[in-house]
């Protein structure tokens, strides 16, 4: 290695130590039962063993990944409508598009599902249902990172000029934009569903202010799981990280496919 | 019968009218360009045509037809923009075969087509290839190929080659007037840029604060401008007035403007005796070597005349020498 590059690769390694620390050891804390000394003692698997037997843990998990992907792929549809509506039609109307999008910005989880429970508890009708305040929640907090990312993604792609080559082939607006543009802003679209995902992953105030009992997902499990056995909620963290590295390596790995296809042929 | 004519054509943008009563007739297959400085309606009145501005009063006929409020998608027009315009999306043949699509033409048929067109404008290899990976020059011809698959009633080229170097440029010019010739295209291109317009055009429309100033053929736009604004904007007039014709030569003027081309000036180190011309004592201020032709800037008093004379025909003057210079009257333009 030359000199040079010596001094930022040390700095990486620091940080990928500071960083992986903490789950390096929720994953000890999680397999040995004892750790006074300096090596832990008594390693075993059971906890993972229990916690793939137990019904309650597994649907809790399923609800996590419920609750992340519906919020998400309807934030985006939604965005990706008023977007293609203010570009085409109305450009004067994206600034406050845009105003709007980053209001959630500034809302604590804590102010925003009290507020909801205040609006929605007291009169019932359709949007009372826990489960829909809850997506309808992480709707309002992961707006502006999908937001951004679409509209930076659409801003790297030259769109009315693409919107009209395409137009003048004979292609209405809508067909252009979802077949011309969308493609093209496709990583924009995952990079920041994947930010997204992290966020709502990590989201414990909402769910438990809004949906705790309807809605018992893994944070839930996770904070149960802590007041009674610290292996246990180790282990229920880890697999918590696992699934989402995993997302993020299934998504990652099916773009870098189709782009590396793309410049291959 | 003309194929396309624009009818007492407006255009604003606001309170910035940008076309002001444009009548234009285009004949079928010829190749037309639209000339001008930059903000001078030439780009609107091409996209008034593209339908993808809609027009404030006035009528658009392509073949016969009133297409003033047609949408752009069934207007049946190609168009090749400034800007690289391939969807980056898909590679060259997919991308050529999209208006195809578009049209419902059977699949065997239009991956027939885009091949052949591609072929013709000399991509053959590139079929598979992403525009990402195509240089400049290679994007606009995939572009042109994409707008002339779908045999379109009329070809619309905006400043397709400013973004490229001069060198392919000039190649570019020369290959779209020849496809355009061999497929018998009509077609409509914009520049600023006067030599480009020469090379190409058929017709030339030369546009200037939102109206035609001057509709010629190359040649004759060249040597017979009709106003001082086109005198000035072709061929780097020496374009004066009245007054200041006057204080050059002695002689009074029975115009309002004298313009006269500098290659037609005769310069030497004495004083030349030539019936019915102007004549005038000056220095050489500056000399720049244009390619070819070296230019001179003679400055008369404090009045500068430039003077082109092809290099290594007649003696070279430096900078301070005194100069005469002569011009037949006859071929100085009254205007």
């Amino acid at each position: 290695m030359k000199k040079s590059e010596k001094g930022p690769a040390i700095v990486l390694i620091l940080i990928l130590i500071y960083l992986l620390i903490p789950l390096v050891v929720s994953i000890i804390y999680s397999m040995f039962r004892n750790w006074t000394g300096i090596v832990p003692k008594g390693f075993t698997l059971e906890t993972y063993a229990n916690l793939f037997k137990d019904k309650e843990f597994l649907a809790s998990l399923g609800r996590t990944i419920v609750i992340a992907i519906v919020p998400i792929v309807l934030t985006i549809i939604l965005v990706l409508l008023a977007l293609f509506v203010t570009t085409i039609y109305f450009p004067r109307l994206e600034k406050y598009v845009q105003i709007i999008c980053m209001i959630p910005y500034t809302i604590q989880g804590v102010i925003l599902s009290v507020s909801i429970l205040s609006l929605y508890v007291a009169n019932p009708t359709f949007l009372s249902n826990r489960i829909i305040m809850l997506i309808g929640a992480y709707c309002i907090i992961i707006l502006p990172y999908i937001y951004q990312g679409i509209r930076n993604g659409m801003r790297a792609v030259n769109m009315p000029v693409l919107l009209e080559a395409a137009e003048m082939l004979g292609a209405s607006r809508i067909y252009a934009f979802f077949r011309v543009i969308v493609p093209n802003i496709l990583s924009a679209i995952v990079v920041s569903s994947l930010l997204a995902v992290g966020i709502i992953f990590g989201d414990y105030v909402l769910v438990r202010n809004l949906a705790s009992s309807a809605w018992p997902n893994v944070q839930i499990y996770l904070y149960q799981a802590m007041k009674s056995d610290s292996m246990k909620s180790s282990a229920v963290f880890v697999i918590i990280m696992a699934v989402t590295f995993a997302i993020s390596a299934v998504v990652l790995y099916l773009r870098s496919r189709e782009s590396r296809g793309r410049r291959a042929q | 019968m003309s194929y396309i004519k624009f009818e007492n054509l407006y255009k604003s943008f606001g309170s910035n009218e940008v076309l002001k009563d444009i009548n234009l007739e285009i004949e079928q297959g010829q190749l037309v360009t639209l000339l001008g400085p930059s903000g001078c309606g030439k780009s609107t009145l091409l996209r008034c045509l593209a339908g993808l501005e809609t027009v404030t009063s006035g009528k658009v006929y392509l073949d016969g037809k009133d297409i003033t409020n047609v949408d752009p998608k069934n207007r049946g027009i190609g168009m090749v923009f400034q800007q690289y315009s391939l969807f980056p999306n898909m590679n060259v043949l997919q991308n050529v075969k999209f208006g195809l699509a578009m049209k419902k033409v059977d699949k065997a048929l239009a991956d027939k087509k885009s091949r052949e067109i591609l072929e013709v404008v000399g991509l053959g290899d590139k079929l598979k290839q992403y525009p990402s990976q195509l240089s400049g020059g290679q994007q606009q011809r995939a572009a042109l190929a994409r707008a002339i698959v779908t045999e379109p009633k009329e070809l619309l080229l905006d400043e397709p080659l400013s973004a490229i170097d001069a060198l392919l440029r000039h190649s570019l010019q020369v290959e779209i007037r020849r496809i355009q010739r061999d497929l018998g295209i009509t077609a409509i291109f914009v520049t600023h840029d006067q030599e480009e317009a020469m090379v190409m055009s058929d017709m030339i429309h030369l546009m200037y604060k939102g109206q035609i100033e001057q509709s010629a053929k190359p040649t004759d736009l060249y040597t017979k401008p009709r106003t001082s604004f086109v005198a000035s904007f072709i061929g780097h007039y020496n374009l004066f007035d009245a007054a200041t014709m006057k204080k050059l030569t002695g002689e009074a003027v029975d115009c309002e403007n004298v313009a006269f081309r500098p290659e037609i000036i005769g310069i030497s180190r004495t004083p030349v005796e030539k019936e019915n011309a102007f004549t005038m004592k000056g220095t050489v201020n500056v000399s720049l070597p244009h390619g070819n032709i070296l230019r001179y800037a003679v400055m008369c008093g404090d009045i500068q005349v430039d003077v082109d004379v092809l290099f290594g025909q007649s003696e070279l003057f430096e900078a301070g020498d005194e100069v005469y210079l002569t011009v037949s009257k006859a071929e100085c333009i009254y205007l």
